[in-house]
């Protein structure tokens, strides 16, 4: 027998980015918490930071800088790992959580949900009321599940195959984008801005309340994904090969969907549909990765994190009052970024 | 008995690809499969992998059906190579041969040292231990194929299926990986099925032959007897004889073509006929 090779992880270079990945990660929220639209000055940032400050600086930190951060970076990890489990398991390079049809029928559902709530509580829609808001994240979750689910049905009344999937995705992910804009078309409300905020994926007045809507996805999802270690790796192949290497195919592929589609449905639920951030972060993490699969996806958890808290940090400074939000900062900065990535793709 | 197949039926829709096939394999036996296109080679290896589901039929790898067993340990027990396997983007040659492991270490065990051996054997035995960091779509057809031979042997299964592995081999690649079969069967016991291609490779490295016409089994015996059956001219459409080149070793099949009585002048009009 021939000396061993040497041990195929090791991977030196791809291993020094992993502290530099959970530096940024600690650092980038904590920019975050010293810019926003209110100037505060830097030593109130920093005597909240550390237990004092004035009431004002405290409130404007703990009540609307913070919650805005943590609701931010679960929704950017659990919408990157969302778009690098579909990614990997359609084998699409242009998969993203609205694949299969999720943030089309979170959109629905909260399109539906609003347009009733208006007009249950309020026929004239001059006068304002106040909006079930704490309704919207549990609503666009719901809508996004069963969107899910029933693609996950079609599927899998064919072969559950990648192809089967995105076929299904696709047409489906249509008809509920259709009946959303139709609604909003014959709405025509006042309220509509609402929804279009909302549609535009949006990090403004997230509270408290949404990080703790949003952490037991979060911690449930990030939970199971060293179980999907090992089948995912065999879910990049076409089954017949997956099954021959010992891959309990059907299993892992519906294991895998179901969690994609709780952590993106909760995610889009919580902040609306961030567009990109699930299709683009996994390619950055594979390019950081250099090919070194077991890497990719604890870069994506971080680089998901990261580039909503940078994205909304920018929307928030470069807007101004009116500030941008998120859905169109990531949509600006995803497009080139995406361009580029293809670039060097043979 | 190791493996042993019975009745198996595989039906595409309406059209039947498989029917009645059966097939008994003892440890250490090379069994070559041969037939024309489409005569349902590649679906009788997947259904005995249990990769397609069969309409009829059982197959039992010592007396327990490979249906009732689970993807994990029936990997375990049978490596399966299929035609034309496509890898996921940017993996090496390294990190396919894992795979072959993923039977043996299951969701979290890590790589122990028999893994890492075996695996640089598996590497070794196709002549690609300097190929590991390579990735597989900077490699040729010949060394992709003999990559994924590799991952097939890191599964070390009792049972190992092969379809078509010569194709894009080079003719020294080819005799390598006959050779390698042969090792395997002999040293370690090792039961191979191999669609193949070549008739006189079929011939002489494989202790029973069974050849497949129209998604059935019309022959199942030894080289020998294949010889003296005159079912290939048939199976085949061709004409030629088997010549014997030496007294011990399977004879040889000479196959007649064209060209050998057509000289150079022959017009296009003869050549209709
Ligand atoms: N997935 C499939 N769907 C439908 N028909 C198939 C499929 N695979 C093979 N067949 C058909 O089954 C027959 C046997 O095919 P196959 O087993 O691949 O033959 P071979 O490997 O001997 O060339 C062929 O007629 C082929 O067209
Ligand atoms: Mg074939």
């Amino acid at each position: 027998m021939t000396p061993l090779a040497p041990p195929l992880v090791a991977h030196p270079p791809a291993r020094r980015l992993v502290p530099l990945l959970v530096g940024l990660t600690l650092l980038a929220p904590l920019v975050a918490v010293f810019f926003g639209v209110a100037d505060l000055p830097l030593g109130d940032v920093a005597a909240v930071l550390t237990g004092g400050g004035s009431a004002e600086a405290r409130s404007i930190i703990l009540d609307i800088r913070l919650p805005r951060i943590v609701t931010g970076m679960l929704a950017g990890m659990q919408l990157a790992t969302a778009g690098f489990l579909l990614q990997t398991i359609t084998r699409n390079p242009l998969a993203d959580p609205s694949l299969i049809g999720v943030s089309q029928g979170a959109t629905l559902s909260v399109t539906l949900f609003l347009m009733i709530a208006v007009y249950s509580h309020d026929p004239t829609p001059t006068t304002l009321v106040a909006l079930p808001w704490s309704w919207l994240p549990a609503v666009g979750m719901l809508g996004g599940l069963v969107a899910g689910g029933l693609i996950y049905l079609m599927t899998l009344r064919h072969d559950l195959g990648p192809l089967r999937l995105t076929l299904c995705g696709v047409a489906m992910g249509a008809l509920l984008q259709a009946l959303a804009l139709g609604i909003v078309a014959g709405w025509g409300s006042s309220r509509m801005e609402v929804l279009l905020e909302w549609l535009s994926g949006s990090l403004y007045a997230r509270r408290w309340e949404h990080a703790v809507f949003l952490a037991p996805f979060t911690v449930a999802g990030l939970a199971v994904l060293p179980l999907l270690r090992r089948p995912l790796e065999l879910l990049r192949f076409e089954s017949t090969v997956a099954r021959s290497f010992g891959s309990a195919y059907r299993r892992d592929f519906s294991a895998v969907l179901f969690v994609s589609c709780a952590l993106a449905a909760s995610a889009v639920g919580a902040v609306g549909p961030i567009v990109f951030v699930g299709l683009i972060v996994p390619h950055l993490a594979r390019k950081l990765a250099r090919g070194h699969f077991p890497l990719v996806l604890p870069l994506t958890v971080a680089l998901g994190a990261i580039t909503v808290t940078v994205c909304d940090l920018l929307g928030r400074l470069l807007g101004g009052a009116d500030e941008i939000p998120i859905g169109v900062v990531t949509a600006l900065c995803g497009v080139p970024v995406l361009i580029a990535l293809l670039r060097r793709t043979p | 008995m190791l493996l042993h197949a019975r009745d198996l039926t595989v039906r595409y829709g309406q059209r039947t690809a498989l029917s009645g096939f059966a097939l008994q394999l003892e440890p250490g036996e090379v069994r070559a499969l041969i037939g024309p296109n489409g005569s349902g080679k590649s679906t009788a290896l997947q259904a005995l992998a249990g990769l397609v589901g069969a309409a009829a039929g059982r197959v039992e790898i010592e007396g327990r059906s490979v249906f009732a067993m689970g993807r994990r340990e029936l990997a375990r027990h049978l490596a399966f190579l299929p035609q034309q396997p496509v890898a996921p983007d940017e993996m090496t040659v390294g990190q396919l041969v894992r795979q072959g492991r993923f039977a043996h270490v299951g969701l979290f065990k890590s790589y122990g040292p028999d893994d890492e051996a075996t695996i640089a054997w598996a590497l070794d035995s196709t002549g690609l231990a300097r190929f590991a960091e390579r990735p597989l779509n900077a490699l040729s057809g010949g060394e992709r194929q003999r990559a994924w031979i590799s991952a097939a042997l890191a599964q070390e299964a009792r049972i190992l299926f092969l379809d078509e592995p010569t194709t894009f081999l080079d003719i020294g690649y080819q005799v390598e990986l006959l050779d390698l079969v042969y090792r395997l069967s002999r040293e370690r016991g090792v039961a191979v099925v191999m669609a193949i291609h070549d008739l006189n490779q079929a011939m002489s490295v494989a202790d029973r032959i069974s050849v497949m016409e129209g998604g059935r089994c019309v022959f199942d015996g030894e080289p020998g007897a294949l010889a003296s059956s005159g079912l290939i001219e048939r199976v085949f459409r061709v004409q030629g004889r088997f010549v014997d080149l030496a007294p011990d070793a399977p004879p040889h099949f000479d196959v007649d073509l064209l060209r050998r009585h057509s000289p150079v002048g022959l017009t296009a009009q003869s050549l209709s006929h």
